[in-house]
């Protein structure tokens, strides 16, 4: 009971009284018996789970892919509704030092040439009709082993590739250290920043609090990625005489415990192209892949030149209402195009608009 | 380690708990909590059909995740994390008001006693509506599901100051609107 102390006196009262008009509010509500009709899906889904579909094809386009791919792995772990983990895939086949100097020692020399690279999965913050939320990119990195930290100096202070998104961390931020001290999401995962020129701790003048929150989420959601967990993550900050010390806050965020993942439906925005990447080329008919929550499962798209449409049509994601994969082929003359991926607007106007995700798209032939 | 997601899982010690396989934990869990947490997503959702709906899709979606979750408590935990997440999934996509009030049974009671016993319970759902989701759910989990500051941060993955101080401002609110509506 001592739970909210801070409520001003006759706190027992008022919680009592609480209980009762909630308990009160419901009590003659008595949901028609449902068990059979779970049982009816659970059957199928035990049989043929979208979810082991899924993975399974994903395993399939990792062990062939030579190039890289963004490859979506959904996980079984973690607790929350949300997309799961993007796990970074090893991509190149053959390593930059391998092919530049096949005259010398086969003896690898990581030090002096770089290593093969992996496709990492990267968050960066965009403006939606809903606020600001995250969308994810994957980065073809030279991670040298350490795809944690190599993520977050990406998603700190590099530009992503879509022209829609962005970093909100202050210019010259860097990740001076990351690690994961755990297996599975029973660890921590460390993170210390620095910036020789703006002071982490403190929002800086311009951004707002909603983007604070998002740009630490944005580290959050980049690092368990990497990691594949849902790990909590505890901050540091680097500061002029002393390396790495526990931070309150961060951007004016606290950060004083180690902070979880917030929840998907609040902090991602709610749909996703995966495939093609922004300013990809293509060769026709093309495929469509991402993840999207979309209200009845609807997804809808356009390829556009211009102002003019092109094409049209919609799909239906595996799953309503929770980050699931949809995709679909595209058929279209070569061009530059401007492909847009949306839910549809279930308020009919009167909302703030339907989640979208936009790439340019140049079909060769 | 500090951990501020799920305290104790995975670390207590089950040793009286049945191991049950995904059938039987949807059967078990079904049995003690499927009316509760239905009631619950009505505070929610307000509307019957959408809160057996979403009750429905969490059950498939817990049993589909049976196997990362193992135990009963966990099972429960994911049950209502899912509740609360797809009741606001819901309300997020229909963007609409509810559509149905729950049924007047008129019963041993006189017509005008049911009409005032049901016209409390309405006010009470409309206000619940009014509220902005985070306290209408940190209400919904503190006062009707009697769960800790801690439980409910864990569910809806905020911190306990912020629980906190959605229950003050949740209570507050409900306070007032329940005083206009008089």
């Amino acid at each position: 009971m001592n739970d909210f102390p801070d409520r001003p006196g006759g706190a027992d009262h008022d919680g009592e009284r609480l209980r009762r008009l909630l308990d009160d509010a419901v009590s003659d509500i008595e949901p028609r018996d449902a068990l059979g009709s779970i049982h009816a899906r659970t059957k199928v889904t035990s049989m043929s789970s979208s979810r082991s579909w899924f993975l399974g094809a994903a395993a399939a386009v990792v062990a062939t892919a030579a190039t890289v791919a963004a490859v979506t792995v959904l996980s079984g772990d973690g607790t929350s509704d949300d997309p799961g983990f993007a796990g970074p895939s090893p991509s190149a086949g053959t390593s930059p030092s391998e092919a530049t100097s096949p005259s010398t020692s086969s003896e690898p020399s990581p030090s002096e040439t770089a290593g093969p690279t992996e496709a990492v999965p990267v968050y960066y913050v965009a403006d939606t009709p809903h606020g600001v939320r995250l969308y994810r990119e994957f980065h073809d990195l030279q991670t040298g082993g350490d795809p944690l930290t190599a993520a977050l100096s990406e998603a700190v202070a590099t530009a992503p590739d879509d022209r829609d998104y962005r970093t909100d961390w202050p210019g010259g931020t860097v990740v001076a250290a990351a690690g994961f001290d755990g297996v599975g999401s029973d660890g921590q995962i460390s993170i210390t920043l620095g910036n020789d020129g703006t002071d982490l701790r403190e929002r800086p003048a311009g951004m707002t609090a909603e983007q604070a929150d998002l740009a630490v989420e944005q580290l959050v959601y980049t690092a368990q990625a990497a990691t594949q967990t849902r790990a909590p993550v505890q901050f540091f900050l680097e500061r002029p005489g002393s390396t790495g010390n526990r931070t309150d806050m961060l951007l004016g965020v606290p950060v004083s415990e180690p902070v979880s993942e917030g929840e998907a439906v609040d902090v991602l925005a709610q749909v996703w192209v995966v495939t093609p990447a922004e300013g990809a080329e293509v060769t026709a008919p093309f495929e469509v892949s991402g993840l999207a929550a979309a209200y009845e499962a609807t997804v809808e798209w356009e390829l556009r030149q211009g102002n003019r449409v092109v094409r049209k049509d919609f799909t239906t994601a595996e799953e309503c209402c929770t980050m699931a994969p949809y995709s679909f082929l595209v058929q279209a003359p070569p061009g530059e195009y401007t492909l847009v991926v949306r839910d549809t607007d279930a308020s009919g106007g009167e909302g703030p608009g339907p989640w979208e995700d936009t790439k340019q798209v140049t079909v060769t032939r | 380690m500090v951990q501020t997601t799920a305290p104790g899982f995975g670390r207590r010690i089950m040793s009286t708990a049945p191991r049950w396989d995904a059938d039987a934990a949807v059967d078990g869990l079904y049995a003690a909590h499927y009316r509760r947490l239905v009631r619950l997503s009505v505070l929610l959702v307000r509307d019957v059909e959408t809160a057996e709906e979403v009750v429905q899709d969490s059950f498939v979606a817990m049993h589909g995740r049976w196997r990362t979750l193992r135990d009963p408590d966990k099972g429960l935990a994911y049950l209502r994390q899912t509740v609360v997440n797809r009741s606001r999934s819901v309300l997020r996509h229909r963007g609409v008001q509810a559509r149905h009030v729950p049924p007047v049974v008129p019963d041993q009671h006189g017509a005008d006693e049911d009409a005032v016993v049901s016209e409390r319970r309405r006010q009470v759902l409309d206000a619940l509506r009014e509220l902005p989701g985070r306290q209408r759910e940190v209400l919904a989990l503190r006062y009707y599901l009697d769960l800790s500051e801690a439980e409910i941060a864990d569910a809806l993955g905020i911190s306990r100051g912020a629980v906190k101080s959605h229950a003050s401002r949740g209570a507050a609110a409900l306070r007032h609107l329940l005083e206009d509506a008089r």
